[in-house]
């Protein structure tokens, strides 16, 4: 039974059939990976294209330098090549790897040698794996090269062994997602000998440094490195199918480090040694960094170099993220808990003695706190430097403590006052104690200029109060031993009620700084949330994003599936060939693009997804200025744009169901269409055919007047079937243009009896009244047609004239020729009369009791008269709050004109 | 047979205007009703052996009717409709309906129709012990089947099904009936076993598969079995 298998505890691990599943519809990544350049990678790897092209694969070189290596060349000849794209570097002419000349080619198999190249500055990414990515995710296999050393995370180790410090890296997770890597290995001693033979081309600005890095002993170290790393992949696959096929461990228990960092410099090393420790576990790592909840930084320098952090951290393969709060060792804990962290790697910086005495340092209380969890502690290499001053300089270099003029100017303003006041007032009052005086101008600086005017105004006081209160007066010696106390607990007071007060009044601009924020985004989010019209909502953003980061500002939805500008700030905002590039990039890949970022970096503006729950809906640029968005401009800019994709997504929405509702309409409206033109198709076959057959059948056994009443039957319902068919067909030339009226001279008078007594035979019973104008002019028209539209007037007035009377006039003026048709019946409700010419529109069914038409009769009369160049008109209620009356208007200038003629 | 009384509901004059002298020739008292309500106060008034119900009616939906009557009342029902949509039949038959014509149809099928429906009313008591269609014999008692007098070899459940349709002969059953009755509620939807098994059954029955003389098929309906 089927059931059997849910039982089974063998089951393939949900992630790793996720991956496997990620995979499906990307291309192939295979990289040829060498100790050193020299080992025979493109050798390999174009012996191995040239078998499979061979073989009838679709092999294609998108770009492979042979320098002018006979052996290699061989290789080549009779494969294809790529156009390379001539791109202008620094006034000369650069051959470049085309990558949308291989996206339009969409080789099975594309070959881009050296991974780890560099791109000229004007292409659409800088960095040749990121080329390559593009077009895996297009689908293209594609087969590269790449050596060792080039690897991000060993470019220290690299660096360290052969002193040669790499600048073209590659991200670890390309190797790691790669989906085949080849080991190209030749022993060192070989690759000496193939160097001095001169068999491996080098760039002769490298020459020199060739000498110092072919050296046995680095070249030993760098083919250890290739070797371990592919054995790590080689047993990373071997999990991975061993999850894949639900085959039973030993599987290796998964670690998972949590790697805190923070501004400081030796954060840097902590990522990379958590990174190597990772690699080298195989083991999960979260980099978080922490911040204090209850501050705002506003040092950008601190924020770019937690940025730079976690972009290395996800270029090594980690995963990254920041955590406010209060207390950072309950954070640290609570994330550690819910990630099931194994291990923590934190960086122990040099603590002052002062330090180390007064406050317990994160990793002791971790410490304390942790059970079950391991601590790596990484410490600096520098020599450990007992700088004193240490922590005042960097409060001082610390914004706040900026020394302004108008600092300088608001304490001596203040402590000059608190003199002054001082001396009037021992004149006056002859207060004992004036060192009050001087701790309100302390407190007034604090509060006023920050805390470097409170400092300030503290030691400026201080001299003062000595120099004109404490005697002697007028010299800067103090007499009394009381007074030299008093003088010290002064400037203490001062020292400390400044810097009190001065925290006050940065909390104060907090404050008032996130209540300026808060009051923007109520702003935005009141005048986004009752707006549905995706205009209002885009030009409301645009004009807001502008107001708060004072920089252009463009927004770009699709518009029928393209990506177009919807607005922009400042209006005249152009958007060049990269800034769309970006734009688009941003839209399709859901990551930013443009200026300040990895991809199309040459566009002035940065563009932002904006991604709603069913995908990107659009793009935000805004201009980079040279310099990123400070952290608060970069939080409002996050938490704008927040709000405008809830309520793009929000109008989108509405859009659709409005919509839906209408196409849901229309199926209805189709679908009771069908039904009509079938029922009405029907009823009279079926009448016909029962009517026969029940002739055939019973006829003998019938008598004679029911006989006759079914044949009649029969020629009526045929009549009635031929009408419906007649009227469907008319329908059909007028919808398809074809309607090419006889316009000829029509006496209307004769096509009105005409009509009248056609009418009359069929319903022997309707009142029909005539009022013709005598000398009424011939018009120029279809008879048979004008015919057809009375017929149907008169139709429908028998059908809802409720048999009351109707009328018929026929009159003229200086302009036109008019006729109307004027029912007696209950008229036409006010919402149906704007849908009574449309097909197929039938009033209630049944409303006077008698069988509805076919819904088509207006329509056609209405064709019929607009093709004849006449008007037809309906008003309702036409007499005393009864009947409908229809006006049809011929104009006469036509028959005027043509009735002198002939 | 004669005299019995058939009610005929149908809001479109015409075909009442055949209906009337062609079922009277047939010999069968008609009355005939516009509405739905009026339908229903007629069966339960002049108690008429037979039903002829248009499904669309003006007041009320012909399917209302027929879940109406079939609260408190089985006689039989014919359904007239104009709709070719197999959803309105299909229900209509789930509801209770006996059987249905589409329009147009000629009077002999819809009296042949009758004639079933009312043959089943009167003998619905006593089961028959051998049902026959042309040299096929179902012998209901012994369990066997034979095909022009050789013995037919059917697994139960062909059996089952064959003994469903057999037994209402001249009869359409809804894919959803037949699945329910021989599978069970839960495989009401599980059309292909319906497909397979009645493939199954033609192979062993028909006397040419290709053209089925013994089961019909009622296209997107379900099946109907023919005893002549």
């Amino acid at each position: 039974m089927p059931d059997d298998s849910r039982n089974n505890l063998n089951r393939p691990d949900p992630d790793a059939l996720l991956g496997l599943a990620n995979r499906a519809g990307r291309g192939k990544l295979t990289i040829f990976l060498g100790a050193a350049p020299g080992v025979g990678k493109t050798f390999a790897m174009l012996s191995r294209a040239r078998i499979r092209k061979n073989a009838g694969a679709d092999v294609v070189v998108g770009l492979v330098e042979t320098h002018g290596r006979a052996e290699t060349e061989a290789l080549v000849e009779n494969l294809e090549f790529l156009p390379r794209k001539q791109i202008d570097y620094k006034g000369r002419k650069v051959d470049a790897f085309d990558i949308d000349a291989a996206l339009v080619r969409r080789p099975a198999i594309l070959i881009v040698d050296e991974l780890a190249h560099t791109n000229a500055p004007e292409s659409r990414h800088p960095k040749r794996y990121q080329d390559i990515e593009e077009l895996i995710a297009a689908g293209i296999d594609v087969w590269t090269a790449l050596n060792i050393q080039h690897l991000e995370s060993l470019s220290e180790i690299v660096a360290q062994i052969t002193g040669v410090q790499v600048r073209e890296t590659v991200p670890d997770r390309v190797l790691k997602q790669a989906d085949e890597v080849i080991l190209i290995d030749l022993a060192p001693e070989e690759l000496i000998n193939r160097l001095k033979e001169g068999k491996v081309y080098l760039p002769d600005n490298a020459r020199r440094a060739a000498d110092s890095f072919f050296r046995l002993g680095n070249l030993t170290a760098l083919r250890e490195l290739a070797l371990r790393r592919t054995a790590d992949r080689v047993d990373d696959q071997m999990v991975d199918f061993l999850k894949q096929n639900a085959i039973e461990g030993p599987w290796r228990t998964s670690e998972r480090l949590l790697v805190c960092v923070g501004p400081d410099t030796l954060s840097e090393k902590v990522v990379r040694t958590a990174s190597n420790l990772a690699s080298g576990m195989n083991a999960h790592w979260i980099v978080v960094s922490l911040e204090q909840s209850d501050m705002v930084d506003d040092d950008p320098s601190r924020q770019m170099r937690i940025d730079a952090l976690f972009r290395l951290a996800e270029r090594l393969g980690g995963e990254t993220r920041r955590v406010q709060g209060r207390d950072f060792v309950q954070e640290i804990l609570r994330i550690a808990k819910r990630e099931h962290v194994t291990q923590i790697v934190l960086g122990a910086p040099q603590r002052s003695l002062w330090q180390r005495l007064l406050r317990k340092s994160l990793t002791d209380a971790l410490l304390e706190e942790l059970s079950g969890i391991s601590i790596h502690l990484i410490t600096t290499e520098d020599q450990p430097t007992h700088d004193w001053f240490a922590p005042l300089k960097r409060r001082l270099a610390a914004n706040r403590l900026k020394v302004r003029p108008k600092d300088v100017v608001t304490a001596l303003a203040t402590t000059a006052v608190a003199t002054l006041g001082g001396r009037a007032m021992v004149e006056i009052v002859s207060l004992p104690n004036v060192s009050m005086l001087f701790l309100l101008a302390v407190l007034v600086s604090a509060l006023r200029g920050g805390y470097f005017a409170a400092v300030l105004a503290s030691v400026l006081s201080a001299v003062a109060y000595n120099f004109f209160f404490i005697s002697p007066v007028g010299t800067l010696t103090i007499a009394a031993p009381h007074e030299v106390f008093a003088f010290f607990i002064f400037i203490a007071a001062a020292l400390i009620a400044g810097g009190i007060a001065s925290r006050i009044r940065e909390q104060g601009k907090i404050a008032a700084r996130r209540a300026a924020q808060t009051q923007i985004l109520y702003d935005i989010s009141s005048k986004l949330a009752g707006t549905v019209d995706q205009d209002a909502i885009v030009w409301t953003a645009v004009s807001q994003l502008n107001g708060t980061i004072q920089r252009p500002v463009a927004l770009l939805s699709p518009i029928d599936g393209v990506l177009s500008l919807r607005s922009c700030w400042p209006p005249d905002t152009e958007l060049g060939v990269a800034e769309m590039a970006a734009a688009r990039f941003a839209y399709e890949k859901g990551e930013a693009a443009g200026a300040g970022t990895g991809t199309l970096p040459n566009s002035t503006l940065q563009f932002r997804p904006l991604r709603g729950p069913v995908g990107t809906l659009a793009v935000c640029g805004y201009g980079m200025d040279g310099h990123a968005l400070d952290p608060v401009e970069e939080r409002a800019l996050g938490a704008i744009l927040d709000q405008v994709t809830i309520a793009f997504d929000r109008a989108m929405l509405t859009t659709r169901s409005v919509e839906d509702k209408a196409r849901l309409e229309r199926e209805r409206f189709q679908s009771t269409l069908l039904s009509s033109i079938s029922h009405d198709l029907r009823t009279p076959l079926a009448t016909i055919t029962g009517a026969v057959t029940s002739l055939k059948e019973f006829g003998d056994r019938m008598p004679a007047e029911s006989r006759r009443d079914l044949l009649l039957s029969i020629e009526e319902e045929g009549e009635r079937l031929s009408r419906f068919v007649g009227n469907l067909l008319d329908m059909t030339r007028i919808e398809a243009g074809a309607l090419e009226p006889v316009r000829d001279w029509v006496d209307l008078g004769d096509v009105i009896l005409d009509s009248v007594a056609r009418v009359r035979r069929i319903w022997p019973d309707l009142d029909i009244s005539t009022s013709i104008a005598p000398d009424l002019p011939l018009v120029r028209a279809d008879s048979v047609l004008l015919g057809q539209v009375l017929f149907n007037l008169l139709d429908n007035a028998f059908k809802h004239g409720g048999g009351e009377p109707v009328t018929l006039y026929a009159k003229f003026d200086a302009r036109s020729v008019s006729l109307s048709i004027t029912d007696l019946g209950r008229g036409i409700a006010e919402k149906d009369i704007d849908r009574i010419f449309e097909k197929f529109y039938r009033r209630g069914k049944k409303a006077d009791g008698r069988k509805p038409g076919t819904g088509l009769g207006l329509a056609i009369a209405k064709g019929f008269v607009e093709a004849m160049g006449g008007t037809i008109t309906v008003e309702s209620p036409a007499v005393k709050r009864r009947g409908t009356r229809f006006t049809l208007r011929f104009p006469i200038e036509d028959a005027l004109k043509d009735r002198r003629e002939p | 047979m004669k005299g019995q009384r058939i009610v005929v509901v149908d809001d479109e004059p015409q075909i009442l205007r055949f209906l009337r002298p062609a079922l009277t020739a047939a010999g069968y008292d008609v009355v005939e009703a516009e509405t739905g309500k009026q339908a229903l106060a007629l069966v339960a008034t002049v108690a008429p052996d037979l039903l002829i119900l248009d499904l669309g009616l003006p007041d009320m939906d012909g399917k209302d009717v027929i879940a109406q009557l079939r609260s408190w009342n089985t006689i039989p029902i014919i359904v007239l409709s104009a709709r070719d949509r197999e959803t309105e039949k299909i229900a209509a038959l789930d509801l209770g309906a006996d059987d249905y014509l589409e329009k147009p149809f000629g009077i002999g099928e819809l009296t042949a129709r009758i004639r079933v429906a009312l043959r089943h009313k009167t003998h619905s008591e006593p089961a028959p012990s051998t049902i026959r269609s042309g040299d096929l014999v179902i012998d209901v008692e012994h369990r066997l089947v034979s095909k022009a007098e050789r013995t037919v070899k059917l697994t139960p459940k062909e059996y089952d099904l064959l003994l469903l349709l057999a037994s209402h002969a001249g009869r359409v059953l809804t894919h959803g009936a037949l699945l329910k009755q021989v599978w069970g509620p839960a495989h009401e939807h599980d059309l292909q076993y319906l497909r397979v098994f009645i493939r199954q059954i033609r192979a062993k029955i028909e006397t040419n598969e290709a053209e089925p003389a013994i089961i019909l098929t009622e296209p997107g309906v379900g099946y109907r079995f023919v005893t002549t």
